[in-house]
């Protein structure tokens, strides 16, 4: 036998095998007097082991599907309320340019303008504005079609949508209440 | 037995992620089931969190930074996950934490996935009535063999309190099937 291989110790341990093993002594000695069962009773169904990578991946999928249909984008049914910010800024400018006393005591503040009453204003006036002044005031960034597009939807084409895009159109609960 | 480095690296990439997937999965599932169903008690509840652990793993994997073994960090979102079912279940029928699970365990009598006898059962009664840490740490010593090093990398609990925690909850079980 070679002299330098008895010095060699071929073996090793588990990492942390010396640090833990009082712990695990002691574990195993309390398990050997413990009154407490070392089995839980639990069992499983048959094969549920072997079937449950087909059953994660169908609902992982579903998941998805279910993921990527919240991402669809509402369509608002009324876009222009979205105007009335801006169509407020445009009325501002336009009371200006007609020259209200804004120094009388009764003067009217912006304030007191109801949102319906702007949009009234819009419906029956020509504002005459050109298309420079308009850019000025309406942001480009964030405008759609459906901003200058009315949907107006009747009851039965918003059933007839939610029928082919819910999946299950019965959980909504839709009631004829009247 | 796939290194664990590789097995993260594989999950991060789009070309190999369904594989490492499937690894994954054939790698812990019964490890989590088990550590599930003894918080849960019902088959079909741990199926159900187990399930969703999974998703979330899944769904998770691109911020995992390695901080803590791939292992624990799976670990701890069973745990949380099991922990947020009862959570939802208690408040959703308004009873108490201990109400539910003394419910639970009575349920286990006509539970045709418990085989358990009566000193089985006796255990199961004596657990519901742990604090949940101390339930915790029981189960992942005792019955799952977890080193109180991975243990407190799972719970975020000092190795020194764990200890006693479970030696608390030894004392405890033990007194509780002592008693006729």
């Amino acid at each position: 036998m070679k002299r330098k291989n008895l010095d060699k110790n071929p073996f090793s341990t588990p990492k942390g095998y010396f640090d833990n093993f009082e712990d695990n002594l002691m574990a195993k000695l309390s398990k050997e007097t413990s009154r407490i069962p070392e089995n839980t009773g639990f069992t499983v169904p048959p094969s549920y082991f072997d079937d449950f990578q087909s059953k994660l991946n169908a609902k992982l999928k579903k998941d998805t599907e279910v993921k990527n249909d919240k991402k669809v984008k509402v369509i608002q049914l009324k876009p222009y309320k979205k105007f009335i910010g801006i169509a407020a800024s445009i009325a501002a400018l336009v009371l200006m340019a007609i020259g209200i006393d804004w120094n009388s005591k009764d003067a009217i503040e912006f304030a007191d303008i109801a949102n319906s009453d702007i949009e009234s204003y819009f419906e029956n006036h020509d504002l005459d504005l050109s298309v420079d002044e308009i850019a000025e005031v309406i942001p480009v960034d964030g405008m759609e079609i459906y901003d200058f597009i009315d949907i107006s939807m009747n009851e039965e084409n918003i059933l007839d949508y939610l029928n082919e895009n819910v999946e299950d159109i019965e959980e909504l609960n839709i009631e004829n209440n009247e | 037995m796939i290194a664990e480095e590789t097995l993260v690296k594989e999950l991060k990439s789009k070309d190999t992620q369904s594989h490492a997937f499937e690894v994954l999965v054939s790698t812990y599932k019964e490890r989590l089931y088990w550590h599930v169903r003894r918080i849960v008690l019902n088959h079909d509840d741990a199926d159900d969190v187990l399930q969703n652990t999974f998703i979330k793993v899944f769904r998770n994997i691109e911020g995992f930074k390695g901080d803590s073994k791939l292992f624990s960090w799976m670990y701890r979102i069973a745990t949380n996950e099991a922990l947020s079912f009862l959570k939802q279940k208690t408040k959703k029928l308004g009873v108490s934490d201990i109400d539910y699970q003394e419910k639970m365990v009575e349920n286990l009598q006509a539970d045709v996935y418990f085989e358990g006898d009566e000193i089985q059962l006796k255990l199961q009664k004596a657990i519901a009535k742990l604090p949940e840490k101390q339930k915790l740490v029981f189960n992942m010593k005792y019955y799952e063999d977890l080193k109180y090093e991975e243990i407190s990398e799972i719970l975020n609990t000092s190795v020194g309190g764990l200890k006693a925690s479970y030696h608390l909850a030894i004392k405890k079980l033990e007194n509780y099937l002592t008693q006729d």
